[in-house]
């Protein structure tokens, strides 16, 4: 699977921006040249050299206040991803092992988180919880969890039921063998498929938040809550809004080409996709160089 | 539009009229037995998320140790006044006490009063839901509107250059949250080119025209997520019906195109998108709240935000709870129309 992934270009490009998204909610706040949080320069500067992405109603710069902003803003939709995750997946695989009781329990449950308005939700349980990012990323995991939990379930249900887990087990393999060859290779991709697609919505769920000023508070920056400050402003910077918004996009879209590739790869359909890839290619090659014809001596 | 059990009794009446009683009969009894079908079915699929959705509701409330006592009394807080605010709530009852005062109550129709000023939460509710339906109404017909064109255009010129213009688009749109629209569309329509107001709200009773314009830039910033939804579904829909052999008799037997198109493709291909449009439903519902602060309306969303951020737990388990019955209904109308639309529905599949 990973060879055929490295031959997308598409793959390239996705994790590309998505590694310096990343890096960026690492080092972002090290990299930014001035302090996020003093004002007193022009208020509402225009782009200069100095100040990049040109300077906010209180003078602060703009470039500073987006880097360091990347790591509420990025790093929390991993960790919401992440949350997701642990409490998504492991009810999911549960759910096949522990008796129908269990099964019907999550699954109503699983049916309801899907049908709530996500958002609101997301509004209530974190101001209700306390009104802090940590409370944010764990309801909004947890909001997202169903996601896994279907996905973890489905691979678990079709695995148990299929022969060559049965042969494998009948043939006297162990449990660890049994799940490092036959388990985890189904798992893997729709898991990393809803990793990637759970990143990506909780990034956007996380901006929305911090765009009401719901998780962290105004005078803290994040791409959310500059958006917030931005509208105010639109007479004099109508442009201000558009550094976080190109950058919430392009993460969100990286996030989900990425899910995109991974699905083509894993299923039946990526291997007919490569090996029409393969056949252009292949095609080209021959109309590029003829065949040369031997010459009569 | 007579649907295929009608048709079947209409014809069977004719050809058999020797037997018209007891064929009319079973023709009744089948026609109940599907409107059973069409509506229990659904209810007692939303009957759990409804229960369960209250019960996170009030679970949500509950646990978080918020009190009136707080968000009244503020730092003038002694422990007996708070104890007597907590009587006078009946907060000071066992969870499942206050569990049933709360679900009985809210089945009557009450929402209880909000601890910040006292009022019915319903009443609070009633004056600004108005705004927010008809955001999200207009945003959902928007999105009805332009998935369904884009997304058949899509797959009648399936593999073309238009197919894959619009498909790019619509990878395009889906990635941008509502919010980020709704912020460009301000800057653009607003303050840009000052064709519509920015902000503010004005019932429709004022007038269409006025209240059309301040709608429809939120509405428009809401459809995004459907529009692009629908119509990625509703073209892989399409385009897999088009392969299926009913439409090759159908061109066999010497349909005209459109015919083809408007009587078995479309009635079977836009099913699932159909059911899609009720998963995004919520998203629709939760996108509001973002979107109404961008454009200054005081909908739902917003109260909910406020009530949350004072703690006022009863405002905000009311508008939880609404928004659940909101989304359960419109999932009850889109099983309905699934219903009426795709003809296998009909026969139980």
């Amino acid at each position: 699977m990973l060879s055929r992934l490295v031959r997308l270009p598409s793959t390239w490009i996705s994790f590309g921006i998505i590694l310096f998204i990343v890096l960026l909610g690492f080092f972002g706040p090290l990299l930014a040249p001035h302090d996020p949080l003093a004002g007193g320069g022009t208020l509402l500067a225009p782009p200069t050299f100095a100040h990049p992405f040109g300077t906010d109603y209180l003078g602060r710069d703009v470039f500073s206040r987006i880097l360091a902003g990347a790591p509420v803003s990025v790093l929390s939709a991993l960790e919401v991803a992440g949350i997701a995750l642990v409490a998504g997946a492991i009810p999911g695989l549960l759910s096949v092992y522990l008796g129908r009781a269990f099964e019907w329990l999550t699954l109503r449950l699983v049916d309801t988180l899907i049908a709530l308005p996500f958002l609101v939700f997301a509004v209530a349980m974190t101001a209700l919880l306390g009104n802090g990012i940590s409370q944010a990323m764990l309801s909004v995991g947890i909001l997202l969890a169903p996601m896994f939990y279907r996905v973890a379930r489905a691979s678990a249900m079709s695995v148990i039921a299929s022969q060559y887990v049965e042969s494998a087990v009948l043939s006297g393999s162990s449990t660890a063998w049994v799940l490092r060859r036959h388990v985890w290779p189904k798992v893997v991709a729709p898991i990393g498929i809803a990793l990637a697609n759970a990143a990506g919505a909780g990034l956007v769920i996380v901006a929305s938040l911090t765009f009401l000023g719901i998780g962290v508070q105004p005078p803290a920056p994040t791409w959310g809550g500059m958006l917030a400050s931005d509208l105010g402003y639109l007479d004099y910077q109508p442009y201000a809004p558009l550094f976080p918004i190109v950058l919430i996009v392009l993460t969100v879209w990286a996030l989900n080409l990425a899910a995109d590739v991974l699905r083509d790869v894993s299923g039946e359909s990526g291997r007919i996709l490569l090996k029409r890839r393969a056949l252009r290619r292949a095609k080209k090659r021959a109309v590029r160089r003829p065949v040369p014809i031997p010459r009569e001596s | 539009m007579t649907t295929d059990t009608e048709f079947l009794g209409a014809q069977r009446a004719r050809t058999l009229p020797s037997s018209t009683r007891s064929v009319s009969k079973s023709v009744a009894a089948l026609h109940f037995k599907r409107i059973g079908l069409i509506v229990l079915r659904p209810v007692a699929m939303f009957v759990p998320v409804f229960l369960f959705g209250t019960l996170i509701t009030f679970l949500l409330g509950a646990l978080t140790g918020l009190s009136p006592a707080y968000v009244q009394l503020g730092d003038a807080a002694t422990p007996a006044a708070v104890a007597r605010l907590n009587h006078q709530w009946g907060l000071d009852q066992p969870l499942l006490v206050r569990y049933w005062d709360w679900f009985s109550a809210l089945l009557h129709g009450s929402l209880g009063s909000s601890w910040f000023n006292g009022v019915p939460v319903s009443e609070l509710i009633g004056q600004r839901i108005a705004i927010s339906l008809s955001v999200a109404g207009v945003g959902l017909v928007i999105g009805i509107v332009f998935g369904t064109l884009l997304g058949t255009i899509a797959a009648v010129k399936a593999t073309s250059w238009i197919d894959r213009s619009i498909t790019a688009f619509l990878s395009f749109i889906s990635v941008m949250p509502p919010f980020t629209v709704g912020i460009i569309l301000v800057a653009v329509f607003a303050v840009g080119f000052h064709l519509l107001p920015s902000a503010g709200y004005i019932p429709i009773e004022q007038g269409l025209g006025p209240w059309f314009s301040h709608i429809i830039l939120p509405a428009i910033a809401l459809s995004f997520d459907s529009t692009a939804a629908l119509a990625r579904q509703l073209r892989a829909g399409l385009v897999s019906a088009y392969t299926e052999n009913y439409v090759l008799g159908a061109t066999v037997h010497g349909l005209s195109p459109r015919r083809i198109f408007f009587g078995h493709v479309l009635r079977n291909g836009a099913g699932p998108s159909l059911a899609l449009l009720g998963l995004h439903f919520p998203n629709l519902l939760g996108g509001a709240v973002v979107t109404e602060t961008v454009f200054g309306l005081s909908g739902y969303g917003v109260f909910a935000s406020q009530s949350a951020l004072h703690g006022d737990v009863p405002a905000v388990q009311g508008v939880l709870v609404v928004s659940i019955v909101l989304v359960v209904a419109f999932n009850l109308i889109v099983n309905v129309a699934l219903n009426r639309i795709v003809p296998s529905a009909t026969r139980g599949v």
